[in-house]
């Protein structure tokens, strides 16, 4: 049992010695334009999406969003998103493509996360991703607006459609 | 002399598996808002500028860094840059919303070479906000980007001022 215990500390020794040697000698991979590896992308997706579940108060969202919420938000996601996240009609953002894990392309798959999620992504951010807390640049109110249009891209009704692209910077 | 080696082996395969455990069961903290451990920034930093310099240790400069190169490597930085990395002249500002945190570089300058510049400038950094730049600039931007960006913060005086003036 001794020499049991004395094996289990040595092995947890020469694992994270032998981890710090791998980084130190620069054996790691970080080129970002590579494709993310299925089993990584798996893994890291389904970390996240546990944290952020963890995080959120369901219990904070401002409820049931009118069209105006919908205009509002999407907006704000035709200035500031776009870039990375993609527009919706258009095809998928290249320059979204670029990051390693990929920014998730909206109008094209959606989302699994609720408002709440969206919104509380979008304040914070995801560390070791490109997504930024936007917490500095927006306000809350906005945040919610922006978070309801994410989770609602791909079936918003047409007058909201209309009244965005009509006026998208504002 | 077993009980040692089940030992080590029973560490090898469970640590790993703990570690994917915490991580799928949402147990690690994912916001980029706040300021990342000096541990964490000392580890992932150094094995950043040793890959770095492993991966880009073969590329030579093929091209000559001159007045325009590098006037025209900073009307690239303004436009394609200065947004994340910071502008040039402004106070100096830590930067918190990503994380890791955007090194501002007009006040930190940088430890890489120009080649060393120039590969990250291309290939992107995984797991940090830096993408790959390689698909939108062409070879001779990105050399005259890297030959502005390792001189950033000891720039030659006409050489700012025409950046700066030209916006």
């Amino acid at each position: 049992m001794k020499n049991f215990l004395a094996g289990l500390l040595l092995g947890v020794i020469l694992l994270g010695f032998g981890m710090l040697v791998y980084l130190r000698l620069g054996l790691v991979d970080v080129r970002a334009d590579a494709p993310v590896p299925h089993w990584v992308a798996r893994l890291l997706y389904t970390g996240i999406h546990a944290s952020v579940r963890r995080s959120v108060s369901e219990a904070r969202s401002p409820g049931p969003a009118g069209d105006d919420t919908l205009i509002a938000g999407g907006k704000l996601y035709l200035n500031d998103c776009v870039g990375c996240h993609g527009e919706p009609g258009k095809p998928p953002s290249e320059f979204g493509r670029t990051f390693y894990p990929p920014a998730p392309q909206f109008p094209h798959q959606g989302t699994d996360y609720s408002v709440a999620e969206v919104f509380w992504i979008a304040k914070h951010g995801i560390r070791r991703t490109g997504m930024a807390a936007q917490a500095s640049s927006y306000t809350d109110p906005q945040l919610w607006t922006v978070a309801t249009f994410i989770t609602r891209m791909r079936n918003l009704p047409p007058n909201v459609v209309k009244a965005i692209q009509q006026n998208p910077a504002n | 002399m077993r009980n040692l080696l089940f030992g080590v082996l029973t560490a090898l395969v469970l640590l790993p598996m703990g570690i994917l455990g915490c991580f799928a069961l949402g147990l690690t903290e994912i916001r980029s808002d706040l300021k990342p451990s000096r541990w964490e920034s000392m580890i992932m930093g150094s094995a950043v500028r040793a890959s770095v310099r492993r991966s880009a240790a073969g590329i030579a400069n093929s091209a000559t860094s001159n007045h325009e190169t590098l006037v025209a490597g900073g009307k690239l930085y303004i436009a394609g840059c200065a947004g994340c990395h910071g502008e040039l002249g402004k106070p100096f500002r830590e930067e918190h919303d990503h994380f890791p945190p955007v090194p501002q570089l007009p006040h930190l300058g940088t430890q890489y070479s120009e080649p060393e510049v120039y590969w990250v400038v291309k290939h992107g950094i995984r797991m940090t906000g830096m993408s790959a730049y390689g698909p939108f600039y062409s070879e001779q931007q990105l050399w005259s980007l890297s030959a502005f960006v390792h001189q950033i913060n000891n720039l030659p005086p006409d050489v700012r001022a025409a950046v700066v003036a030209n916006k």
